[in-house]
C-alpha cells in the first residue's frame, strides 16, 4: 500500500489534483467568484442529472480513442501529434461510408466503424511510412497532415461529394441502420464507450503479453538495444503510426456513428490536442487513460454549466488543463534529469 | 610517518536499507599513492564521495588539512563547453564584467604543460577522445592545486597507452607532494603503481597492505573474502571450422576495418588484442549484422547475407555482447525478466504465436540467474538498479541461454568487479568446450592471455599478428599492437 502511494502515477495524479483546484480557485478568485461556487457548478454540470453524467461520459469516450492511439505511439517511441487529423478523416469515412452502406445494422456498423479504422491508419501510416522509409520527423509529418486532413475533408465534402440533402461542410443524415445502439435512452451515451473500453483493455492486452507490444515498447525505450535485439525499427514505426491512427480514426467514425449521425467539418473541438495530455496523464497505461479521460471529461463538461451558473469563463478549464501538462510534464523531466 | 593530509574517522554512512559504508578509518599522507579496491557496491565510490564532502556522512569525521579534488568516474564536463571553459567553469578570469579570455586560455594552456597533459584548451570536449577528456577532469581538480587528489576508477575507459601516460601524471603529482586516492577494479595498476592499498568488502575496510609487500593474487582474496573460484577447465578443441571471415571491410571515419580475414573453429576462443579504436567496433558491428560491409562472413560453411539485418544474424545463431551494456544490450527501464527475453522472444519456446510465453520467459530468466548468480535473484527486478557486474551477467547469461554457434563477445568484463568477471569468464570457456566459437574483443591483455586458445593482433583495421596459445609472446604482442612490424 505504501508502495502504491509512492508510485509514480499516484503522485502524477496528486499532482493534478492539486493543480486542478489550486489554480482553479485562483483563477475563480481573480474573476470575483467563490471557488466553491464555482466548482460545485461544474460538478453539478458534469454529474447533476443522468443526462449530464452520461454527456460527461460522451466527452470522455471522445476524448478516450485519440488518447489511446497516441499512447501506443508513444511507446514505440513516437509523439504523435496527428491525433486530430485521423479523427477527422475517420469521421469523414465513416459519414461517406454510412450514407452508402445500408443493410442489417451489425454490417452497416462494422462497416462505417472499419471505414473510419481504415482512413485513420492509412493517415496515420502516411507519417510512419515517411518516418521509416525517409527518417522523417513525425511530430512534423503529423502536424502538416492534420492541416491537410482538416482542408481535404472541407474539400469533400463541399466539392465532389456535396449532397443536396446537405448543408455545407456536412455529409447527409446516415442511414439509421449505421447508428450506434444508445446505452441510457434519450442520451447520445451510446456502445461506442464499450468499444473505446475494449480497445483500452485490447491495447494492455497487445503491451504485455504479444510480441508486437513487446518489441514495440523495446523499440520506444531503447532503440539501439532494440535494433541489435532484430527488431526492425522501421516496421515498428510504421505499424505504430498506422495503428495508433486507426484508433483516432475509429474514434472519429464513432463520433459520427453514435453522436452527429452525419460528418460535420467541425466534428472535432480539438479531441485529437486533448487526448496527448490524457494519454500523458494517464502515464501511457491505457487502464490509467481510461480514467484520465473520464477526469478531462468532467472537466470539460463541466465547464458549460460553470460558465451559465457561476459565471466562470469556461477558458478556464483550457487554462488548468494547460497547466496540468505542464505541470507533469516538468515533474517527469526533472525526475529524467536526476537518474541520468 | 608525517601527519595525514587527510583523515577519516568512524566513517558510516546508509541509503536506504544499504548500509553502503561501515565504520571506515582512513589516512592519506603526503606524496602517497593510496589505491582503494573491493568489488562494486563494496562502498569505495561512496567513501571518496564522503572525503571530497560531496557525501555527508551519518557519522565519523572528515578532517582535510589541504584542498580536496575529486575525478569522477563518469566524466562531469560540459560536452558544448570547451577545454578551458571546463577547466575554469565558475573561477574564470575577469577583465571588468567580462571574461579574460587570453588569460584563461593561456592560465589552461601553462597548466597542461606544467603537468604534462597533451590538452589543446579551445577544442571542443563533445569532440574529444575519452582519454583527453579525462585529461580535461583532471586538469580542472589541478586547477584548484588540491593537496589530495581523489580518482574514482580513472582508467575504466581509458586504453592501455592512455593509461600508461596517466599514471606518469600521477605518480609525477605524488613526486611532488600531492596525495593520491585511486579507487579502481584493475589489481595490475594497483601493483604498478601505488604505495599502499586499502580493500574494502561489504563497506568495511578488510585488509590493508603496504604494496610492496602484497600481490594481485592476495588482494583479490582479501576483496572477495577468499579464493577466487579457479577458472573453468579448458577441454580439447574440436577441430571444425565454424566462422571463416575473408577480406572483411566496414566500419567509416575512424576505427574501419580494413581487412579481416581469420577464422575460428567450433570449441575455440579467438582473443582480439589491440588498441581500443583499431577496428574492433567494426568488426563486432559487421558480425552482428548492424553495420554495412564487403568480403564474406560464412557460419558452419554457409555464406551470411550481407544486409544489415541483425534478426537474421540471430537465427543463425550468432550472439553479440555489445560493447556499450547501458544502451545497446539492456532496456534499463525493465526487469530482468523483460530483459532476458529481449532478443530471445522471435523463437520458441519464449515465442508462442503471437503471444510471449511468460512460463518460458519465467524458465529462461531463471536459468540466468541461476547460472551467472544475479545479485538480487528477482526477476521483476528493474534492471537499471542492478549493480553494472550483475546486469552484464544478464546480457552474457542471455546470450549463452540461446545456445549460439557463434558469440562475440566485446569487453565482456569491462567495468566489472573481480567476482563477476572470473564468472563471467568462466562461462565463456564452459561455453568453448560446449563447442561454441568464441571471439573475444578484449583490450586487457590479461584477459585475452587467460582465455585465448588463439590470439590475433589488431592495429589499424588489419590483422598484423597470429599467436597460439602454447607459445604466445606478450611482448611481441604489444609491440604489434602498438604498430611496429
Amino acid at each position: 500500500m505504501a508502495a502504491f502511494l509512492r508510485s509514480r502515477i499516484v503522485r502524477d495524479l496528486g499532482i493534478a489534483l492539486i493543480v486542478v483546484f489550486g489554480v482553479g480557485s485562483i483563477a475563480m478568485l481573480l474573476a470575483h467568484v467563490s471557488p466553491i461556487d464555482g466548482f460545485s457548478a461544474l460538478f453539478d454540470g458534469a454529474f447533476g442529472t443522468t443526462s449530464e453524467f452520461a454527456e460527461t461520459l460522451v466527452s470522455a469516450t471522445a476524448l478516450l480513442f485519440p488518447a489511446l492511439g497516441i499512447a501506443l505511439a508513444f511507446r514505440a517511441g513516437l509523439f504523435n501529434i496527428g491525433a486530430e487529423g485521423q479523427l477527422v478523416l475517420g469521421g469523414l469515412a465513416a459519414g461517406i461510408a454510412g450514407v452508402f452502406v445500408p443493410g442489417p445494422p451489425i454490417v452497416s456498423i462494422i462497416v462505417t466503424l472499419l471505414a473510419g479504422a481504415i482512413a485513420g491508419g492509412l493517415w496515420g501510416g502516411i507519417a510512419g511510412f515517411l518516418k521509416a522509409r525517409f527518417g522523417a520527423n513525425e511530430v512534423i509529418a503529423t502536424l502538416m497532415l492534420n492541416v491537410i486532413a482538416a482542408l481535404f475533408a472541407t474539400y469533400i465534402v463541399d466539392g465532389p461529394l456535396h449532397f443536396a440533402t446537405a448543408n455545407e461542410g456536412e455529409t447527409p443524415l446516415l442511414a439509421h441502420t449505421a447508428w450506434l445502439p444508445t446505452i441510457v435512452p434519450d442520451t447520445r451515451l451510446t456502445i461506442s464507450i464499450v468499444i473505446a473500453l475494449a480497445v483500452a483493455l485490447a491495447l494492455r492486452f497487445v503491451f504485455n503479453r504479444t510480441i508486437f507490444g513487446f518489441e514495440l515498447r523495446a523499440a520506444g525505450e531503447a532503440p539501439q538495444a532494440a535494433r541489435r535485439a532484430g527488431i526492425d525499427l522501421s516496421r515498428i514505426a510504421l505499424l505504430a503510426m498506422t495503428f495508433s491512427g486507426a484508433i483516432a480514426g475509429l474514434g472519429g467514425a464513432t463520433l459520427v456513428t453514435g453522436v452527429l449521425h452525419r460528418f460535420n467539418t467541425g466534428l472535432s473541438p480539438g479531441y485529437g490536442f486533448v487526448a496527448i495530455a490524457v494519454a500523458l496523464v494517464g502515464n501511457l497505461e491505457p487502464i490509467w487513460i481510461a480514467l484520465a479521460a473520464f477526469a478531462f471529461g468532467i472537466l470539460q463538461n463541466g465547464a458549460l454549466s460553470m460558465q451559465a451558473e457561476a459565471n466562470v469563463p469556461r477558458d478556464i478549464v483550457n487554462v488548468i488543463e494547460g497547466l496540468v501538462i505542464i505541470a507533469l510534464a516538468g515533474r517527469r523531466y526533472v525526475a529524467s534529469r536526476r537518474t541520468t | 610517518m608525517s601527519e595525514p593530509v587527510l583523515t577519516l574517522r568512524g566513517i558510516r554512512k546508509r541509503f536506504g536499507a544499504v548500509l553502503a559504508v561501515d565504520g571506515v578509518d582512513l589516512d592519506l599522507q603526503a606524496g602517497e599513492i593510496h589505491a582503494l579496491v573491493g568489488e562494486n557496491g563494496a562502498g569505495k565510490s561512496t567513501l571518496a564521495a564522503i572525503a571530497f564532502g560531496a557525501v555527508t556522512p551519518d557519522e565519523g569525521t572528515v578532517d582535510a588539512k589541504a584542498v580536496v579534488g575529486l575525478v569522477h568516474q563518469h566524466f562531469q564536463l560540459v560536452d558544448r563547453l570547451n577545454v578551458w571553459e571546463n577547466v575554469l567553469l565558475g573561477r574564470e578570469p575577469r577583465r571588468g564584467w567580462r571574461i579574460d579570455r587570453v588569460a584563461a586560455r593561456e592560465r589552461v594552456r601553462a597548466l597542461a604543460t606544467e603537468h604534462g597533459l597533451d590538452v589543446d584548451p579551445d577544442a571542443l570536449v563533445e569532440n574529444l577522445p575519452i582519454g583527453v577528456q579525462q585529461r580535461v577532469e583532471l586538469l580542472r581538480e589541478l586547477e584548484r592545486s588540491p593537496g589530495v587528489l581523489l580518482l574514482d576508477e580513472p582508467t575504466a575507459a581509458l586504453a592501455p597507452t592512455e593509461i600508461a601516460s596517466f599514471f606518469r601524471t600521477v605518480t609525477a603529482l605524488a613526486k611532488a607532494g600531492t596525495a593520491v586516492l585511486i579507487v579502481t577494479h584493475k589489481l595490475q595498476e594497483v601493483i604498478d603503481y601505488s604505495t599502499r592499498v586499502t580493500v574494502m568488502r561489504a563497506g568495511r575496510v578488510v585488509a590493508r597492505y603496504d604494496t610492496s609487500a602484497t600481490s594481485t593474487d592476495e588482494i583479490a582474496r582479501a576483496m572477495v573474502g577468499g579464493d577466487l573460484p579457479p577458472l573453468a577447465e579448458r577441454a580439447a578443441i574440436m577441430p571444425a571450422p565454424r566462422l571463416t571471415v575473408r577480406n572483411l571491410v566496414a566500419g567509416s571515419g575512424g576505427g574501419e576495418l580494413v581487412d579481416g580475414t581469420f577464422d575460428v573453429r567450433a570449441g575455440e576462443i579467438v582473443g582480439i588484442a589491440g588498441v581500443e579504436g583499431n577496428g574492433q567496433s567494426a568488426l563486432a558491428d559487421a558480425l552482428a549484422g548492424v553495420t554495412a560491409y564487403t568480403g564474406t562472413i560464412e557460419l558452419d560453411g554457409v555464406t551470411l547475407a550481407s544486409a544489415v539485418t541483425p534478426a537474421a544474424r540471430l537465427a543463425a545463431g550468432v550472439r553479440v555482447i555489445p560493447q556499450d551494456r547501458r544502451n545497446e544490450a539492456l532496456v534499463l527501464g525493465w526487469s530482468v525478466a523483460e530483459n532476458v527475453a529481449l532478443g530471445r522472444h522471435q523463437t520458441a519456446p519464449l515465442r508462442r504465436g503471437v503471444l510471449l510465453d511468460d512460463r518460458a520467459e519465467a524458465t529462461a530468466t531463471q536459468e540466468v540467474i541461476e547460472r551467472f548468480d544475479v545479485r538480487p535473484p528477482d526477476p521483476r527486478a528493474l534492471v537499471d538498479a542492478l549493480s553494472g557486474g550483475n546486469q552484464q551477467k544478464i546480457v552474457v547469461g542471455r546470450a549463452l541461454g540461446a545456445h549460439p554457434k557463434l558469440l562475440v563477445a566485446y569487453q565482456p568484463t569491462r567495468g566489472i568487479d573481480v567476482g563477476a568477471a572470473t564468472l563471467v569468464q568462466s562461462r565463456l570457456i564452459e561455453a568453448r568446450n560446449a563447442g561454441v566459437a568464441v571471439l573475444l574483443i578484449s583490450f586487457e591483455l590479461d584477459e585475452i592471455f587467460a582465455l585465448a586458445d588463439r590470439v590475433l593482433v589488431m592495429c589499424g583495421g588489419r590483422f598484423v599478428g597470429a599467436f597460439d596459445r602454447a607459445n604466445v609472446d606478450r611482448g611481441r604482442v604489444g609491440a604489434l599492437m602498438a604498430g611496429a612490424h
